[in-house]
């Protein structure tokens, strides 16, 4: 293996057009990553015709050097601005931003730089050591029915985060579930709750979703603040996580590299369910659950740990099977076949030398974002000095492009405005925006699973929890949502007596 | 025993390739090399939509067609993926945007069966003008290489006939697709309950079955033509009329007792009907000339799309169009489907 890295390694430096071709997608991934809605998948789309006049290597190198990065990149305006780049994350934002507000946003940037790092970088070990039998173990053992114990699971923890109590919280999921099934049943293709208006037959896209929810619903709140005469402008901090500090959440980032990694393997799934995955986790293993969704630091470890951790893992099908395991992944299917290439199993044997480039550039990328990441931060930090009434507007116009660049319909604008405004009530009551996002993005995801999972055991509840890996999520989420039933009974009595 | 794997996937593989260069002995049916444009139409580039994502098999077929129609005049094509709704976001869109020639459609035979299902939809045949249609493939049943319990279809409806409804297959079954419709002519004539899976991604459909969480899979071999390169999947039943050249060894549904037309899987571009007369012509000597373009050829026979004729020009499709609804309709109402 380190052999075979070190030729990577020297192919990768040794060809000048290749190198820069590596850092263009460094750079590439971490600017289009950082713009809301534009997303690396925009850059991933504009570059793929151009791809084939590159060779097959350098095609799917840049591809995956942008996954690296793009993951990363948008989580600098989740944190200082409550603008997630992509739905993975959407959940650095529960608790990046809030330590912007009270002047961390140094602290928070910094904390993701070096975890998305340190998350991306275990997770390119791992694929290079073992991404055959990984890929074939996950396709053999996790199905729809483990994905939605899985999803359960996730959710039964992540829902009490945000809310004033534990049941504004669950009320909040429970919102998002219901907007997630709007669109058509994620099965059988039946139009539901789009009251005739066929653009809503796609449902509700996340983007527009999470820009309205979290960046119009805060203009809102800090319009109403400078109305009143009270916004303060966060103080800007310059002063980056101490090494104590970062070492104090050793075993959330063990944790959410090994959470992220197990998401990021299987096929269809990706970054962005290991984000809220390893969220849910930091919160679920917390002391001070109350503290998560009010700026613990934790919160941003975990969720981007997690989402870089997916990057590698989801190469595993990819190039192990030919599974793609998201919309990028998907794309370098069709960069292998402009070169006449397909990934599985074959390409192991057929281009060795395109694999080894590939891992090392991910490798790589993921060291990228460190150096990157700390010098891109020490200046975008300076963007907290502008005056909100202009930031108000420029975060408005760049969230308004966001959600009509992914499909063209001024639909997703009218929702990204919706639910700013429903966001702006619901945060005045106490209810949790992370938990109406978290119900959209996870009721997606956990619909589609229940229902095939559903029709592989036949209906049959006792065959379901056959499955080991489902018996063991579902009661241990089930055993989460009691204990979080208890808990908020005792609340209520004590508040009553 | 992995070394007689490799082996047999590379025979394979060869076989294919054989037999898809030997079914390619094509011919452009369009002689005119160029054609002026009608009073400088298209002066600024077009825009295709394209109702699914990028990375499927629309997307891929739209980048190739852009790709032969702009080498073959020297006019962009901007593509604007509207996906979601099984087509029908970006079907409507379309029908929104201005009917002057600019703007084209790619679509796929569901738009067929919507139309099908629900006349207020669209009727890519009379609503739209067919400009070429480029992709036509049919189906077939796969099952694993290494499969032990089952190896080629007679086998398979035995044992599925011996689980008493417990056995799976995965495909698209949204209600009144293709793939479920013709599953439930294969399912009635065969005398075999099964259940669908339906996966809407291609990843996690084959992932189903490499894994095993499935028993078979209904797809067509343009999409898994890298699963029987590599030799793990192999086809048991070719849903077509006769056994096409590259796969002589797999029965098809008719030599197995079922008599029912086979649906095909097509891909094509459409313009709107209102579009001028002389533009619309233009169009379509454009698209069925880009058909012919070496690039697209090549991304056609990479794609398996060149075993049985994949090429209908406007009456062509038409007529392939005309002929796919009513026998949608008819099973729908066999189905119990509310047919509008």
């Amino acid at each position: 293996m380190i052999e075979n890295f070190l030729l990577g390694s020297s192919a990768l430096f040794g060809d000048p057009l290749t190198l820069a071709i590596f850092v263009f997608g460094v750079l590439g991934g971490m600017l289009f990553g950082a713009i809301p809605g534009v997303s690396m998948l925009t850059l991933a789309a504009i570059l793929l015709p151009f791809t084939a006049s590159l060779t097959p290597t350098q095609g799917v190198m840049l591809f995956a050097v942008i996954y690296c990065t793009g993951t990363y990149g948008g989580a600098i305006t989740a944190i200082l601005f409550n603008i997630p780049g992509a739905p993975e994350n959407a959940p650095t934002a529960f608790d990046g931003y809030p330590m912007t507000r009270k002047g961390l946003a140094g602290k928070a940037v910094g904390a993701a730089v070096l975890c998305s790092a340190i998350g991306g970088v275990a997770s390119a070990l791992v694929m290079m050591a073992a991404t055959e039998p990984l890929a074939k173990w996950a396709i053999r053992n996790i199905g729809p029915p483990e994905i939605f114990a899985l999803v359960f699971f996730g959710l039964a923890v992540a829902s009490s985060v945000g809310g004033r109590t534990i049941w504004k919280g669950w009320m909040s999921v429970g919102l998002g579930l219901i907007i997630a099934t709007i669109g058509q049943d994620p099965v059988g293709g039946i139009d539901r709750f789009n009251f005739g208006f066929s653009d809503l037959a796609a449902g509700i896209a996340f983007v527009p979703a999470i820009l309205g929810f979290f960046a119009v619903s805060e203009i809102f709140v800090q319009a109403e603040k400078t109305a009143k005469g009270r916004y303060e402008a966060p103080p800007v901090n310059m002063e980056f996580p101490s090494f104590f500090e970062l070492w104090q959440q050793k075993f959330a980032v063990l944790r959410s590299i090994l959470v992220g990694f197990f998401c990021g393997i299987l096929p269809g799934i990706g970054a962005t369910l290991a984000a809220f995955m390893g969220y849910g986790e930091a919160v679920r293993w917390s002391k001070k659950k109350d503290s998560f969704g009010k700026g613990n630091i934790e919160g941003v470890i975990s969720s981007e740990t997690a989402n870089n951790a997916a990057t590698g893992a989801a190469m595993i099908p990819l190039l192990a099977l030919g599974l793609p395991g998201g919309a990028l992944t998907a794309m370098m299917v069709a960069v292998f076949q402009m070169h006449d290439l397909e990934p599985g199993p074959l390409v192991f044997y057929n281009s060795p030398d395109l694999i080894w480039v590939v891992f090392a550039a991910m490798f790589f990328a993921n060291l990228s974002i460190l150096f990157i990441g700390i010098l891109e931060t020490k200046t975008i930090l300076y963007l907290l000095k502008i005056p909100f009434q202009f930031l108000a507007p420029l975060i408005l116009l760049l969230a308004t492009i966001g959600s009509y660049i992914g499909r063209g319909l001024v639909l997703d604008v009218m929702v990204m405005f919706a639910a700013g405004i429903i966001g702006f009530m619901l945060r005045r009551s106490g209810y949790s925006i992370p938990g109406i996002v978290l119900g959209i993005i996870l009721g997606k995801i956990g619909e589609q699973n229940f229902a095939q999972g559903m029709q592989m055991v036949h209906y049959d509840l006792l065959d379901y929890l056959s499955r080991p890996v489902c018996l063991i999520l579902i009661v241990a989420g089930t055993l989460t949502l009691a204990s979080g039933l208890h808990k908020a009974f005792k609340t209520n009595h004590a508040s009553s007596t | 025993m992995k070394l007689q794997k490799k082996m047999g996937a590379g025979l394979v593989a060869c076989l294919l390739m054989i037999g898809a260069s030997s079914a390619n002995a094509f011919e452009c049916k369009v002689k005119d090399a160029s054609m002026a444009k009608p009073g400088g139409f298209p002066d600024r580039a077009l825009t295709m939509i394209v109702p699914y994502g990028p990375a499927g098999g629309s997307g891929q077929v739209a980048s190739a067609m852009a790709e032969a129609v702009t080498s073959l005049t020297g006019v962009s094509i901007n593509r604007d993926h509207k996906s979601g709704g099984s087509g029908t976001v970006g079907m409507t869109a379309y029908m929104a945007a201005p009917a002057d020639g600019y703007s084209v459609l790619e679509h796929i035979d569901d738009a067929s069966s919507a139309h099908a299902l629900d006349s207020s939809r669209p009727n890519p045949a009379t609503d739209l003008i067919p400009l070429v249609i480029s992709q036509v493939t049919f189906s077939q049943i796969y099952i694993r290489t290494n499969e032990d319990r089952f190896n080629d279809w007679d086998s398979f409806v035995a044992w599925v006939q011996a689980q008493n409804g417990k056995a799976t297959i995965a495909n698209v079954s949204k209600e009144g697709s293709m793939e479920r419709v013709t599953m439930k002519f294969i399912t009635d004539a065969s005398d075999m309950k099964i259940q669908q899976i339906s996966f809407d991604k291609g990843a996690p459909r084959y992932g189903a079955l490499l894994g095993g969480q499935v028993d078979a899979l209904f797809e067509q071999p343009g999409d898994v033509r890298k699963f029987l390169d590599s030799g793990d999947f192999k086809p048991i039943l070719t849903i077509f009329g006769e056994r096409p050249g590259v796969f002589s060894d797999v029965p098809t549904h008719v030599e197995k007792g079922m008599n029912f037309e086979p649906l095909l899987r097509f891909r094509g571009f459409y313009v709107h009907k209102d579009a001028p007369a002389d533009r619309v012509k233009w169009l379509q000597w454009a698209f069925q000339r880009g058909y012919c373009e070496d690039s697209y050829q090549a991304f056609n026979e990479k794609k398996f799309m060149t075993v049985i004729d994949s090429y209908r020009d406007t009456a062509g499709a038409i007529k392939l169009i005309n002929s796919t609804i009513p026998q949608y309709r008819e099973v729908y109402k066999q189905m119990g489907l509310d047919v509008k």
